[in-house]
């Protein structure tokens, strides 16, 4: 006799983080496999380096397990979660590593790849097309400017030297940006689901 | 706070929401956030943006044997589960109202483990046949209030997120005012012959919100849904378990 029931691959995620913290193995894998390829992902793209990557992701896993509990499913999905605890950590190493977290090359590249709509990204959903197309319509120096801030955690200052421009025309253009793409946002989130 | 406050910190929100801030200016933007609802809502918003950045970042998938390595380092691997004690799975009501101090400190004891299993042998209600149980949580007036999720493996457990200080549609207070019984709240489960059994208690912050998990043994032929209770026992909010009873 079964119990119908979801299938662990259809288990949502917060319950999967759940799980995990029980000390279940197998649910700790399927967390991990679920979600590694993401967060491995933003590693990579912030550091550059594949052993630091995966040195970022491990950690990324390790604190999500120790600190499921201040997982905050108002603040956004267990996704999100985890990809700004790989961010964070991928900043921070970055930032204790280099003065400049990306060299030109890198950030022609990355900005190449984030305006482009790879088929094979199975996940990109609706919200993620429509942000992707905003970034993809801004002016290029904005464009720069917010995923030098946004993803390599560059501060205005960083971005001013990096571009040889004013401090406060950095600034400027992370405002504009951002103010853009605030638009593509749905209206305000709902209940979680 | 003045609107020249607000100002200032609209000047620098999306640096802040960015995470680029630096320490002092941060300092002072986060102070105007705890006192400024209508700033801290534009920040959250702002953050939004941030995420959805991180979004347009495509996978990829890590060096082999990544995830055993992580499973290796949370002293979670499926192998090394075989050399640990068989330890009693806590399914008393009594046991597990001893671990109700919330999920935080549930989430580091992995004292509360299943017989062990090779993964090599058929173990019963392990591997496939993992059935999640899951509903919403919800209000006397029906509205959602959280979900709730419960596990019949083994170990069997339950999980809570709650958000009683939800606003309703068109207001724009948040807040920790006038919920009853906010603060310690505890989770029934409910069975099908009527019987119920409290599992845990946990404390709600100011507005309403908290999250709670604990190893609970889930019956999924007998269990059909759970209550939120407050500390006078008033009803917060129920769950029903949609299980087909066939087989
Ligand atoms: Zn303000």
């Amino acid at each position: 006799m079964r119990r119908l029931g979801l299938p662990l691959g259809r288990v949502p995620d917060e319950a999967l983080l759940a799980g995990m913290a029980t000390g279940d193995p197998e649910i700790a894998l399927a967390f991990v496999r679920r979600f590694q390829r993401m967060v491995f992902g933003i590693a990579i793209a912030v550091v550059d380096d594949p052993q630091l990557a995966e040195d970022i992701a491990q950690q990324t896993f390790e604190r999500a397990w120790r600190h499921a509990q201040v997982y905050d499913t108002r603040r956004g999905s267990v996704r999100t979660w985890l990809g700004t605890i790989a961010h964070n950590l991928a900043v921070d190493a970055v930032r204790a590593r280099r003065a400049t977290p990306v060299s030109p090359e890198d950030l022609d590249a990355l900005l190449g790849v984030v305006n482009r709509t790879p088929e094979q990204w199975a996940l990109a959903d609706e919200a993620a097309a429509r942000m992707r197309a905003a970034v993809a319509e801004l002016p290029r120096e904005q464009a720069r400017a917010v995923v030098m801030a946004g993803i390599y955690g560059m501060t205005a200052r960083q971005i001013s030297e990096f571009e040889g421009i004013p401090l406060g025309t950095a600034k400027t253009r992370i405002r504009t940006a951002m103010g853009k793409l605030r638009t593509v946002l749905g209206p305000e989130r709902a209940d979680h689901d | 706070m003045t609107d020249r406050d607000c100002e200032r910190l609209r000047a620098v929100a999306e640096e802040l929401a960015l995470g680029i801030l630096p320490g002092h200016e941060r300092a002072e933007a986060i102070a105007h956030m705890d006192r400024c609802p209508a700033c801290r809502e534009h920040v959250e918003r702002l953050t939004l943006v941030g995420d959805g950045l991180l979004a347009l970042l495509p996978g990829s998938e890590p060096p082999a044997g990544f995830e055993t390595r992580v499973t290796d380092v949370l002293g979670l691997n499926r192998s090394a589960r075989r050399w640990q004690p068989r330890a009693v799975v806590s399914v008393t009501a009594a046991a597990v109202i001893a671990l109700g101090f919330g999920f935080g400190g549930w989430a580091v004891r992995t004292a509360v483990e299943g017989p062990a299993a090779p993964p090599s042998r058929s173990a019963g209600a392990t591997g496939s046949e993992h059935g999640l149980l899951e509903a919403s949580l919800l209000a006397p007036d029906h509205h959602p209030v959280g979900r709730i999720f419960a596990y019949p493996g083994s170990p069997g457990w339950v999980y809570m997120s709650v958000d009683l200080g939800h606003d309703g549609p068109g207001s724009g207070s948040r807040g920790g005012d006038g919920y009853p019984g906010a603060g310690k709240v505890s989770c029934r489960l409910e069975r099908t012959d009527g019987t119920s059994l409290r599992v845990g208690t946990f404390s709600l912050d100011d507005s309403g919100r908290g999250h709670w998990g604990a190893p609970a043994r889930v019956a999924p032929d007998t269990v059909s849904g759970a209550t939120l209770l407050a500390a006078d026992g008033s009803v917060l909010a129920t769950a029903h378990f949609d299980v087909p009873r066939n087989q």
